[in-house]
């Protein structure tokens, strides 16, 4: 901690000039943040923890405190229990700034281990909070699933109505030889909040990872995602849905890299923004020189809604093997005109046709999500944002 | 009684080209119209003109059912019962047909309970159960999409039906179930025109009256033997005993529109 601490005094703040923040502007309040000890307490259960009835266990995250930990099937310890070298991290200390604060200042976390063969049915919950105002907050969250093990995980982020803080998890899922991961993360924070989330998958021989990522909250919300198929014959599906509304920035920054032999990887993500909301999507779809056998998509589609909204998104391709299998495709525009006059011309009016494109536009990707059980809520969101939207008349 | 579609003088022009030029049509309830031209005479755009699709400009009239309806938005168009079987439906991802041509129906101002009662009964007639609760044409065969808007038309009942190439694309046995479907509908409150630009269509229908347009007019109107005389010459031999002349504009056109000139089914 103390080296991280160094590193992180170290490193510069971003100017905003750097490739990290060519799409967005820098701001995130650091200075005026300050790391927080003892947690505050949490604000009470929303739609989407609400939603899911069986689990297989829950954790409560406050203020990077782990406040509760359970569960029957799963073994789970606090970070401070274990020892450092049992730990996989593959965010390098000086990755940035906020890697390295995270890296000085994290003080607890959760470790979640699925023992080896244990097949897992119900989802484990963690319900991740922010709630001290101006306050920055370190969470940790460690997963492995051994060997042929099968589990799910949720993360729900959430935070205190109104308050600016800042959240910078760190989220690390390790998957043995055979393991099998449906992970899903709903990024549900109040849009005062900010964060920056760095999670890294790591998939071993014949893993299998299904990742979902839902983004609606924060007024700045980075994921900072890497997919690491090391093992052979390992495959990582990434679906995602995000929505932007007021002046929020959601932005994805993802690096799927292919190491091992016959890897698949699939990602599927989809957005929309409205009013002065903005998106960035930057997608590497990285192929080592001895992935024989790759297989790998990316599909981001974007949705603009209003003038003032926009929504950058960057695909990118680095093979440095011939026997790929490779694929991406990427838009971003307002509501397709020929699927609107379609849905008229059967006597829907236009605002009609319009909730159902973009009901339609989610849908493809809420069918796909990992784990089930917040279809209802999340669908309910995203079109409460459109139809609040729409009834202000400022559809582009 | 008005027709159902009676349209006068229509012209229709995109990016200051003539596209339709003084078209005449008048179809009644309870008859079957067809309409027959090579490619690129205007189909299309006439029934994207009716239908209410923006960028075209329009003059002229058509009263659908006695209403003029040109000022008026698309779906207006459709509540009032105005419905285009299209010649290549957009594919709408996420939009399940039963909840869409539910919405519709609702639109329509058909009961909640009507229109469930009706998707059930017309998806089992003309065999859609496959692809009901999936997304809006896509993935679907060319058979499948036409089967699609013939069932959307069922059960939301328009007084007229623009039914745009429902045949092309099809094998030999879907464009008769497609035909059989179509006569099926016949009811005398509703008027069809059907659009195409093969004859094969007709040896499994009879439409009441064939018309015939080249270059955004209709240039003939009869019974049977017009289907006969096209099957025989082609449009070549329409063209040649009205004297109409090639328009010189034809030399434009890519090849492989002069090798469907002939409504043959090669
Ligand atoms: N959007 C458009 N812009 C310019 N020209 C068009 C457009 N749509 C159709 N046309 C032209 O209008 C003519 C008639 O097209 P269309 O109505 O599709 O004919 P059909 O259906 O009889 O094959 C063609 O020459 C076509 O190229
Ligand atoms: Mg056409």
């Amino acid at each position: 901690m103390e080296a991280a601490f160094e590193v992180f005094s170290k490193l510069e703040e971003p100017t905003g000039a750097e490739e990290d923040w060519r799409y967005v502007e820098y701001n995130l309040p650091f200075s005026r943040l300050a790391p927080v000890g003892e947690p505050g307490s949490p604000v009470p259960p929303g739609p989407f923890v609400g939603a899911i009835e069986a689990t297989s266990g829950k954790a409560l995250i406050v203020d990077g405190t782990v406040v509760e930990s359970s569960s029957d099937q799963l073994v789970v310890r606090r970070l401070v229990d274990i020892e450092p070298e049992r730990l996989l991290n593959r965010v390098p200390v000086d990755h940035n700034k906020l890697a390295a604060a995270h890296a000085a200042f994290a003080h607890d976390g959760l470790f979640l281990d699925v023992p080896e063969g244990a097949v897992v049915e119900n989802p484990f919950l963690i319900d991740l909070q922010g709630v001290t105002p101006g306050a920055a907050s370190f969470p940790h969250i460690s997963v492995r699933v051994g060997e042929r093990a099968e589990a799910s995980v949720i993360v729900v982020y959430r935070s205190a109505p109104g308050e600016s803080l800042l959240m910078v998890p760190q989220i690390h899922l390790e998957l043995g030889q055979g393991a099998n991961l449906r992970f899903l993360s709903l990024q549900n924070l109040d849009h005062a909040a900010t964060t920056v989330t760095h999670q890294r998958v790591v998939l071993g021989r014949d893993a299998t990872a299904r990742i979902g990522e839902v983004g609606l909250g924060g007024d700045f919300a980075r994921l900072d995602l890497a997919v690491e198929l090391e093992g052979d014959g390992s495959s990582a599906e990434t679906v995602g849905l995000y929505f932007g509304e007021g002046t929020q920035t959601l932005d994805y920054r993802m690096v799927i890299r292919h190491a091992g032999k016959h890897t698949s990887s699939d990602v599927f993500l989809k957005g929309a923004v409205e009013d002065e909301s903005q998106s960035v999507f930057t997608g590497l779809l990285r192929i080592e020189k001895d992935a024989v056998g790759t297989s790998t998509f990316e599909t981001n589609r974007n949705l603009v809604l209003s003038e003032g909204a926009k929504a950058n998104s960057v695909p990118n391709l680095e093979i440095l093997c011939d026997d790929v299998v490779c694929g991406h495709g990427s838009s971003v525009g307002p509501p397709d005109e020929e699927s609107l006059y379609y849905l008229q011309s059967r006597g829907l009016p236009l605002p009609t046709a319009e909730r159902l494109l973009i009901k339609g536009f989610f849908q493809e990707v809420i069918d796909r999500l990992p784990i089930g059980g917040m279809e209802e809520p999340i669908a309910d969101e995203v079109f409460r944002r459109f139809v609040a939207h729409q009834s202000e008349g400022q559809v582009a | 009684m008005n027709p159902a579609l009676s349209v006068k003088g229509l012209t229709a022009s995109i990016a200051s080209k003539e596209i339709l030029n003084g078209l005449d049509l008048e179809v009644p309830f309870g008859e079957v119209h067809a309409i027959m031209g090579p490619n690129g005479s205007g189909k299309s755009t006439l029934c994207h003109v009716l239908t209410g699709k923006e960028g075209y400009e329009v003059a002229g009239s058509a009263l659908l059912d006695g209403v003029e309806i040109l000022d008026l938005p698309v779906d207006e168009r459709a509540r009032l019962g105005l419905l285009q079987s299209f010649q290549y439906p957009t594919e709408v991802p996420g939009v399940r047909l039963r909840d869409f041509v539910y919405e519709a129906a609702v639109a329509h101002g058909v009961s909640p309970e009507e229109a469930e009662a009706r998707i059930d009964k017309e998806a089992a007639r003309f065999g859609v159960e496959r692809f009901l609760d999936r997304s809006l044409n896509d993935d679907l065969s060319g058979g499948e999409k036409k089967r699609s808007e013939i069932f959307q038309m069922a059960v939301l009942r328009p007084k007229m039906a623009l039914l745009d190439e429902i045949d092309s694309g099809l094998d030999i046995d879907a464009v008769r179930q497609v035909a059989e479907a179509v006569e099926e509908m016949r009811s005398p409150e509703m008027g069809t025109l059907m659009i195409t630009h093969y004859s094969r269509i007709l040896r499994y229908m009879t439409p009441d009256r064939i018309h015939v347009m080249i270059d955004g007019r209709i240039v003939d109107s009869g019974e049977r033997e017009l289907a006969d005389e096209l099957e025989a010459g082609g449009y070549e031999s329409v063209r040649q005993r009205l004297g109409l002349t090639r328009p010189a504009v034809a030399a434009e056109r890519r090849p492989s529109e002069f090798f469907t000139e002939t409504p043959f089914d090669v």
